[in-house]
């Protein structure tokens, strides 16, 4: 079982939450390239370590955060609300 | 000895209030934990958002201050409450939840919203007379799903 820690609800089975995939910041769609937006769309980094993601509390507090993960050891830390930095407000809570 | 209630009656109202908001402020309470107020108790369940449980629930949610970020809504025939009572009921439900039910992580009064059976419910530990009681609140549309698993559950108890 993956024990993903919601910064409000604490240590959470991964199946109560809902992954939303990699975390990326999206193009402005005014200004952007038809090549940036396809990058934006379609293409992951898919590294062999830690990646930024977005989750979902979907069975607690309903709040969507964001979550460092390691992809190859599963480690996962500094968990934190949209807007803010990670580790900024929450520690490691591996 | 495990008891299992469905209670279709009881009142509910759900209260959406930002931070800052007079509901918000009226209503009170950590998020996670309840309290009995006369004939309503109150459950912050999220960090925006309060149960009103019980015959007193309409009365509270209509008396409420929704200036700025607030709102109320009657869940009364959307949500149904089941009420699982007895000494083995943590132990019933840790059978098909993966929370923690021990009296140090969630003491009389703790809430929390963890799927029970694959089946999203918010959870309030509100004991009946001394014996260990949880409020469970889910869609109406899953009751008979979910009362024939916790049936099943409870069956070796």
């Amino acid at each position: 079982m993956l024990l993903v820690p919601c910064p409000h609800c604490g240590p959470m089975n991964a199946g109560d939450l809902t992954y939303n995939g990699e975390s990326h910041r999206r193009p402005d769609p005014k200004t952007c390239t038809p090549e940036e937006w396809r990058t934006y769309l379609y293409l992951r980094e898919n590294p062999s370590g830690w990646l930024l993601e977005n989750w979902y509390c979907s069975s607690g507090c309903r709040k969507h955060f964001k979550i460092e993960r390691h992809t190859f050891t599963g480690e996962l830390r500094a968990p934190v609300l949209p807007g803010r930095k990670p580790g900024a407000t929450q520690g490691d809570m591996k | 000895m495990v008891e299992i209630t469905q209670l279709d009656s009881m009142p509910k109202a759900s209260v959406r209030a930002a931070d800052g908001t007079a509901a918000a402020a009226a209503l009170g309470l950590d998020f996670g934990s309840s309290e009995q107020r006369d004939d309503t108790l109150v459950v912050r369940i999220r960090p925006d958002e309060w149960y009103l449980l019980g015959d007193g629930a309409p009365a509270m949610a209509a008396g409420l201050d929704l200036s700025g970020f607030a709102s109320t809504v009657d869940t009364s025939h959307s949500r149904t409450a089941v009420r699982i009572t007895g000494d083995r009921a943590a132990d019933t439900l840790a059978k098909l939840g993966s929370a923690d039910f021990s009296d140090h992580m969630t003491p009389n009064g703790a809430s929390m919203g963890i799927g029970i059976a694959g089946v999203t419910c918010d959870i309030v530990r509100d004991d009946q007379h001394g014996v260990r009681s949880y409020l469970l609140l889910l869609d109406g549309s899953f009751v008979t799903y979910f009362l024939g698993v916790l049936h099943d559950a409870a069956s070796e108890f």
